[in-house]
């Protein structure tokens, strides 16, 4: 597996010289693979067995033989800029070994009447998405203080 | 004035024997027992002040005294400050020891968990014990009711008896041996807890009552923290008593304090205890509305949640309010009463111990009105232009009225008061229109051209406490069960305890007390004036009679002769004496008696009756007017809190607040000034009554002299002194026989009309209240 890489890496510098070998590199993402391990198990990690697929397209992966317990499951995001937060509270539980069920095992289990549908954190990605207090002057349904009913003259 | 004499089954006076199971009614200090007045006064005056955590308040607030007990007739706190501390008498303080006057020949010795007391003859085990500090547990024991002695949880041991005695009904006999700490009477009341938590059902958590129930307390002390009753627990169907008490059956316990308060106070016999044993259930027999002006003190009394309030039910919980010490302004009678407020609403009125004045009950009206206060109401400053009301800013406001008020001629201005106005804004209102020029002013209820020249005219002088002495009452163009629930209550305590005769001269109404109904015409009048009729001679005969003449005799166009005929009447028959002055004058309004005691009457100069020259007309919540009455061409100035009848036809609005957001005086038909504390803030742009007055006065030129709350009252303290003595009680000099004037005009024999058309619906506030549309639809007009 790491021979495949770095032998492609040494056929990539022998193709298009340093230089050009890097700037592919980078633009498959490779660079930042290295420094950022989620990233890096996209493109470093390939022979996990594909365990399944959430909603927003992410991955989950697991390979037991020969890593170590703790390592053995992963997720592929399907973006490079990941937001952590997109994995949906049932594969949360699975990646963080919190049960070895899948989502599909656990169907039955989650609540039908009150679950709403997962989604990730949307901080910073504008103002509609903040959350405010139900008293917050920003909150839309701010609650209202008052507790009379003004006259109106009926005409 | 005639001595008080109590009329109750036992000698103990009533004010004595609150404690601490009962719930709203805060205990007497007695001097002696809270070692002196001046530190009871103290302690209730620091905790107000506390409460509220304003120092102006805590400034208005620190004049102490104690009326009653106290050897100073006024003690005045730190500083130099208006105003009254209200209630001193009855601070919050646990009851150590009732008291009780009886001479010392009729009183008897007994033995209170070794402690020696003596108390009188007459008085139960139960108060007894009282008198000695110690608290038997009662359910069904009401110091106002009729003893029952069913509930068995006021059992105590007395020596030589071989069983425990319910001590609500054994009388107290000499050198009684009473035991309330013994284990047989411990296990007597858990046993009789056990019992009652059978078949009570286990919902606290969603009960009303939770937090101010007396069985959940009580539990607390002797019910055990496991149940043996495994078998079905009872259930009972709810009953329907109509708009105003909500029925959860199950819940009762059948201490049967309802029914005795439906047949004993309110006069009402719809109450009744069907069945017996496990089947036996507190009901109306048929499907029945219990019909009661005195309906809602059943949820006072109840002691558990079987009757709760129909309109509050499932808002509130008792721990969630603050309390503020108010006074009703519904009728004239001004019944203590407590707002309970959570946040900006007023969440219930509930009543206040005063003995004088509404004894422990309040109205319907004065309970249940509350909800008016949320609706309707003027939050802010609206002018009329092109025919539609438009909001615009208070400067804007003031500076139109202002401008329109000096284009008139005085004599063409006029201003009237409304039903719940308090003294402050009339005396605010009464000065700025005479710095004006403008004399024509009057308050609703009162004619257009009433006199207040003598007080004793306009009162209600035996006072409302006296009545209970009456032995012949003579009832003159009123509907007192309607006009005054709390009075009619004290004549039918007339009627029971003395046998008092009751005459009624006007509109037949059920009463709800034994009455004979003479007419409804003024000749019955005049042959009593004349002596020829049979109860002429019942007046006379009697040793404190009274006559009750309603307001509604001020809207007659004769009623200067019939006002001289019941004063023919009053000194025919030795009504108005030394010791008794039994010449009453019964209000409508709450307004009405500081309005005359202020003057706030036409003055000499004002133009009587043509309405049609009125080109400036003031409102101050004043709604009684027709459009028909207003002139077309007249500015109309309405100052008020609700969006009633007037603002319909009103040029300028501005926002007043109401008698829950305000510290009003306020005095009531007996003349007793009492005031009202604010408990909720006011709504939207609203300001204070007076302060608008003020505010308008200075733009129109005639700057009224006083800025502050004070100031007002030190100028109230020049007009009508009265009104500075907080809770005091004004008697007015009786009217000298010599003195009779001369009769002006004839009787016309028209029969009397209705004062009040519709008991539930009278002012601003009930007329905007669902809950008392609600009774209107169930009750008719009561």
């Amino acid at each position: 597996m790491a021979l495949a890489l770095v032998r492609a890496a040494f056929n990539s510098i022998r193709e298009k010289g340093v230089g050009g070998a890097l700037r592919a590199a980078k633009e498959q993402g490779y660079l930042a693979a290295l420094l950022d391990g989620n990233l890096g198990n996209e493109k470093f990690r390939l022979d996990g067995k594909r365990i399944g697929t959430d909603k927003f397209g992410n991955e989950y992966y697991e390979k037991t033989d020969g890593v170590q317990y703790g390592r053995h499951r992963w997720v592929v995001y399907k973006d490079r800029t990941y937001n952590a937060s997109s994995i949906p509270a049932e594969w949360h539980g699975w990646l963080h070994h919190i049960t070895d069920r899948t989502p599909e095992q656990l169907e039955g289990l989650k609540p039908k009447r009150y679950a709403i549908e997962h989604s990730r954190n949307r901080t910073g990605e504008g103002e509609q998405y903040i959350y405010h207090a139900k008293g917050h002057a920003l909150n839309p349904n701010k609650r209202d203080w008052k507790r009379y009913e003004e006259w109106t003259p009926a005409e | 004035m005639a001595p008080r004499c109590r009329r109750y089954p036992l000698p103990l006076p009533r004010s004595s024997t609150g404690s601490g199971s009962r719930r709203f009614i805060s205990s007497p200090v007695d001097s002696s027992v809270a070692a002196g007045s001046g530190v009871a006064g103290a302690k209730g005056s620091t905790s107000k002040a506390l409460n509220s955590g304003v120092a102006w308040y805590a400034g208005i607030r620190g004049k102490l005294y104690e009326r009653k007990y106290g050897s100073d007739f006024y003690k005045w706190g730190s500083g130099a400050s208006l105003g009254g501390v209200r209630h001193a008498r009855v601070a919050s303080m646990p009851a150590v020891g009732a008291k009780f006057d009886a001479k010392p020949e009729d009183c008897i010795e007994v033995s209170v968990d070794g402690k020696d007391v003596t108390v009188a003859k007459g008085m139960t085990v139960l108060q007894a014990c009282e008198v000695a500090g110690v608290d038997i547990p009662r359910f069904c024991y009401h110091p106002r009711l009729s003893i029952a002695g069913n509930c068995r949880m006021c059992l105590v041991e007395v020596e030589k008896t071989p069983k425990p005695v319910a001590s609500c009904a054994m009388p107290a006999l000499p050198g009684m041996k009473i035991k309330t700490t013994t284990p047989l009477v411990k296990k007597a009341r858990e046993g009789v807890m056990e019992f009652l938590l059978i078949n009570h059902p286990l919902d606290c958590p969603i009960c009303d009552q939770g937090g101010e129930c007396d069985l959940q307390d009580q539990s607390m002390v002797y019910g055990s923290d496991r149940g043996r009753f495994i078998e079905a627990k009872r259930s009972v169907t709810d009953k329907n008593l109509g708009p105003l008490v909500k029925t959860v059956m199950t819940r009762c316990i059948q201490c049967t304090r309802c029914v005795r308060f439906a047949s004993e106070i309110a006069g009402v016999q719809d109450l009744g205890v069907l069945g017996r044993g496990g089947a036996e259930e507190i009901g109306t027999y048929v499907e029945k509305l219990m019909v009661s002006e005195l309906s809602g003190n059943v949820i006072d009394i109840c002691p558990v949640g079987a009757l709760t309030s129909k309109p509050s039910a499932f808002t509130v919980r008792s721990w969630e309010l603050k309390s503020t010490e108010s006074v009703d302004v519904s009728d004239a009678i001004g019944a203590n009463i407590r707002v309970d407020s959570r946040g900006p609403e007023v969440m219930r009125v509930i009543p206040r111990l005063n003995e004088e004045v509404n004894e422990e009950w309040i109205s319907d009206k004065a309970r249940f009105a509350y909800d008016g206060l949320k609706r309707q109401r003027l939050n802010e400053p609206l002018i009329r232009r092109e025919g539609q009301l438009e909001p615009i800013s208070w400067p804007q406001a003031l500076k139109t009225v202002a401008e329109a008020a000096l284009k008139v001629n005085p004599d063409e201005m006029a201003a009237i008061a409304g039903k719940l106005s308090d003294a402050e804004s009339m005396m605010a209102l009464k000065d700025f229109m005479n710095r004006l020029g403008c004399e024509r002013l009057w308050v609703e209820g009162n004619s257009e051209d009433t006199v207040a020249d003598l007080r004793s005219n306009y009162l209600v002088n035996s006072t409302i406490a006296g009545l209970e002495n009456t032995d012949a009452c003579l009832l003159v163009g009123t509907e007192l069960r309607i006009e005054a629930p709390l009075l009619n209550h004290r004549l039918r305590k007339a009627v029971r305890n003395s046998r008092a005769k009751v005459g009624v001269i006007g509109p037949e109404t059920e009463l709800h007390l034994k009455a004979e109904h003479l007419g409804n015409s003024t000749d019955i009048l005049a042959s009593i004036a004349e002596g020829k009729h049979p109860f002429a001679q019942t007046l006379s005969s009697a040793k404190f009679p009274t006559i009750i003449v309603g307001s509604g005799v001020l809207q007659r166009s004769d009623k200067e002769a019939v006002l001289a005929a019941v004063q023919t009447i009053a000194h025919k028959a030795n009504v108005i004496r030394e010791d008794w002055n039994g010449y009453n004058f019964l209000l409508l309004n709450a307004a009405q008696a500081a309005g005359l005691d202020l003057g706030f009457v036409p003055g000499s100069r004002a133009p009587v009756g043509d309405k049609k020259s009125i080109k400036f007309l003031y409102l101050l919540g004043a709604d009684d007017l027709t459009p028909e009455d207003i002139p077309a061409d007249a500015f109309v100035v309405y100052q008020g809190h609700h969006g009633d009848r007037s603002a319909y036809r009103a040029d300028v609005i501005l926002p007043g607040v109401a008698y829950t957001e305000k510290e009003g005086t306020y005095e009531n038909t007996e003349g007793r000034t009492q005031q009202t504390s604010p408990a909720v803030p006011t709504v939207g742009d609203a300001r204070d009554d007076w302060k608008i007055i003020r505010a308008l006065s200075e733009i129109a030129g005639v700057k009224l002299p006083y800025d502050t709350l004070n100031g007002v009252r030190a100028r109230m303290l020049a007009v009508a002194p009265n009104l500075f003595r907080v809770d005091e009680l004004e008697p007015a000099t009786p009217l000298p026989k010599e003195s009779l004037p001369e009769t002006k005009g004839k009787l016309d024999s028209s029969p009397f009309k209705r004062a009040v058309e519709n008991f539930y619906m009278t002012d601003p506030i009930s007329r905007a209240s669902k809950t008392m549309a609600q009774c209107t639809a169930a009750y008719g007009r009561s």
